[in-house]
């Protein structure tokens, strides 16, 4: 306690009035739908791989993204992120304009649609890809000095090219379909998905 | 190098200048804490509600893009690729030299984000004084160059050091 410098206490912090304790939670809508859980999150996943599986891509997009758990807790957030990602791999190139012109272009609530694909397509950007940011490869190099010709620049792609590869071709057509505008609604609307 | 890396590069590119363009609304607006103050939101954070949700964009796991909108400035973050250890040092080298010129990029920030290679601020009145567009074309063949270079120093680095290697060994021949 002794050791404590009072000049490098922030007091700001101390007062509730102060602009940095602004109550965040005002900014939320009322109308936010109820908490999901996790469970719920894993039972839409198995809905949508079913309509996958049933050769119905738009249809299975449709409904994980209307299913988004905007007001559930981090681990629910992270199955549906999950179960979206799968749906956006598991559409082939060729039918990815067809289907999100299908999805998102609709008078009924496409717009909604479209901003929901985008913050999924953002949070899998920034989410760590799985198996390949753990890989040791980095650090290893045939020879102590570090000084390599073997590992030819941009022959192996790093972790996760591939599904990174995925998102950005579905972030470009998207934008293409409804512009830049559903890019500000992502960093201006606090509910996260 | 080649087409594999065009094509993977160009919709990374493509994402990275739509997502500038719509972080790059900003405009004019005085501190809430100190009065007559005027300073970039993003860095002071005394605001919560002022600050955007960043987006994140990434080619692979190390390539990636860190983009944290505020009410009056953007700071953009950049990770260059670095495949091997003479890489890592060549980036650090390269941003270094930079970094210390910051003044005459004027959007540069002089210290790098956590985890990040480099970092640029712009601010309402760098919007102001230029053209946005042009801004985000500076960011994008920014992102271009800095590959290309950090290329071409390592092919550079690597035929000097086959050279001297050579001559060092000429006389045991």
């Amino acid at each position: 306690m002794a050791q404590l410098n009072y000049r490098t206490i922030n007091i700001d912090v101390l007062d509730p009035d102060a602009s940095i304790n602004f109550p965040m939670d005002t900014l939320l809508p009322a109308t936010l739908p109820a908490a999901t859980t996790s469970s719920a999150a894993a039972a839409v996943a198995g809905e949508v791989r079913q309509l996958l599986r049933g050769g119905d891509p738009a249809a299975a997009l449709r409904h994980v993204l209307a299913t988004a758990p905007l007001g559930g807790d981090e681990r629910a957030k992270e199955v549906h992120l999950a179960a979206v990602t799968e749906v956006l791999q598991g559409i082939r190139q060729a039918e990815v304009s067809r289907v999100l012109e299908e999805v998102c272009a609709g008078a009924d609530g496409g717009a909604e649609r479209a901003d929901c694909l985008m913050k999924y397509l953002y949070k899998g950007m920034a989410s760590p890809v799985a198996g390949g940011a753990q890989s040791p490869r980095k650090s290893v190099s045939p020879q102590s000095t570090g000084f390599s010709q073997i590992q030819g620049r941009n022959l192996g792609e790093g972790g996760g090219g591939q599904q990174m590869s995925v998102l950005l071709s579905w972030h470009e057509k998207l934008v293409e379909l409804v512009g830049t505008g559903s890019i500000v609604r992502v960093m201006t609307d606090r509910r996260t998905v | 190098m080649g087409d594999d890396c065009s094509t993977s590069l160009r919709p990374y590119l493509q994402c990275v200048r739509s997502s500038l363009s719509a972080a790059l609304a900003i405009s004019n607006f005085a501190s809430q804490t100190s009065e007559r103050h005027n300073v970039p939101e993003i860095e002071a954070a005394s605001s919560p509600e002022l600050l955007l949700n960043p987006l994140v964009i990434s080619r692979n796991s190390d390539e990636r893009t860190f983009i944290e909108p505020s009410v009056n400035s953007v700071r953009v973050s950049l990770k260059v690729k670095q495949a091997d250890e003479i890489e890592h040092i060549l980036v650090h080298k390269f941003a270094r030299f930079l970094t210390q010129r910051a003044d005459a990029f004027l959007i540069l920030r002089r210290k790098p984000v956590e985890g990040y290679d480099i970092s640029f601020l712009i601010t309402n009145f760098h919007t102001e004084a230029m053209l946005k567009h042009k801004i985000v074309d500076f960011v994008i063949e920014f992102m271009e160059e800095v590959d290309k270079e950090i290329s071409e120093m390592k092919l550079f680095l690597n035929a000097r050091a086959r050279f001297v290697a050579e001559s060092f060994l000429t006389p045991f021949d």
